[in-house]
């Protein structure tokens, strides 16, 4: 599985990209949301997993233009909310979410989940 | 303490207390949440590392100490978030106090960093030529500045920075929020919510230079 990581918090990205990778999944990260639409310009990501507030453009606004890039990559969101109930009640996109700090094994079985045929 | 006169203070300004209150706590809460998603993943790198150690693959002893110093950086981090939270949560103890200002702006800029670092805008204080002292309700004072802030990220395009200055004159002392793109004769009515009543009960006045792209705020 080819993944993008975008998250404005490097320390983060880069160490989540590099635990996936000991997984075996190929991954690349990005940590602005124009670097991430240039990385999804040249190659194919079955997913991306998207932090919801970045600088600039936040993880939906994101999500929408890489859909106009690759209209069959599937996202998850990572946030940084108080609690789960409070995104729940606050997003409509709370089927594919998790709440940071992220436990390895669920960030896995959201992706296995998300690209599932 | 004279809590009656304090609540009148508080009462004063309605809900806009509280509001400014729930929003800092949600900005700093999200901060930590960065910080300990941070720390998670070098905890969890280390697992992985020692998992792949004790199947006989060896370690390189620098990505070992990169994740170290990780866990410094991250808890000195915090350590600045809480100092912030902790004298802005102890702020509403005194309601007629004399505080420095300079620290009192920094503070509030500190705060405001992160949201404005969502709009790609950077904050920067000046600190005054000489010392200046304010006397009055400290959490008044840090949330009319928070609303001027909050006005200001609105009118300000991406990539710039708004510099605060603070000077003391004859008068009182004025703060100038500078840098501000859209600066118009209506700006009142695009002020958030619950400044005129901050500005009533600290005895302030907001103004705004459209030529030198300055939100005045003059404290007596």
């Amino acid at each position: 599985m080819h993944v993008l990581l975008v998250d404005d918090e490097k320390e983060f990205v880069n160490t989540l990209a590099e635990r996936l990778s000991f997984r075996g999944f190929k991954v690349d990260y990005a940590i602005r949301a124009l670097d991430a639409l240039a990385l999804a310009e040249k190659n194919v990501y079955d997913l991306a997993v998207l932090d919801m507030k970045m600088p600039g453009t936040n993880g939906l606004e994101l999500k929408g233009l890489l859909e106009k890039i690759q209209k069959d990559m599937k996202f998850i969101f990572l946030t940084g909310h108080g609690s789960e109930a409070d995104y729940v009640a606050g997003s409509s996109e709370s089927a594919c979410y998790l709440v940071k700090p992220v436990k390895i094994d669920a960030l896995i079985a959201k992706m296995l989940e998300a690209v599932k045929p | 303490m004279k809590s009656g006169e304090m609540h009148v203070q508080y009462d004063a300004i309605g809900g806009a207390g509280l509001q400014f209150f729930g929003k800092v706590s949600a900005s700093i809460a999200h901060e930590l949440k960065n910080v300990l998603a941070i720390i998670n993943e070098n905890a969890g790198l280390l697992e992985d590392l020692s998992y792949a150690a004790q199947r006989g693959s060896a370690i390189d002893p620098e990505r070992l100490n990169r994740a170290c110093l990780q866990f410094t950086k991250q808890i000195q981090r915090a350590d600045g978030i809480m100092k912030n939270m902790s004298r802005f949560a102890h702020s509403v103890d005194v309601f007629d106090a004399q505080v420095a200002l300079h620290e009192l702006v920094c503070l509030v800029a500190n705060l405001a960093g992160r949201l404005a670092a969502m709009r790609k805008l950077t904050i920067e204080v000046t600190p005054a030529a000489i010392p200046i002292a304010f006397s009055g309700n400290p959490f008044l004072l840090q949330n009319l500045i928070w609303l001027c802030l909050e006005f200001a990220f609105g009118a300000t395009s991406a990539g710039s920075t708004l510099l605060l200055a603070l000077a003391k004159n004859e008068t009182g002392i004025t703060l100038r929020i500078s840098g501000i793109d859209s600066l118009e004769n209506n700006f009142p009515s695009r002020m958030p919510a619950g400044y005129e009543d901050l500005l009533a009960a600290l005895g302030a006045k907001l103004s705004v230079d459209k030529d030198t792209k300055e939100l005045i705020l003059d404290l007596p």
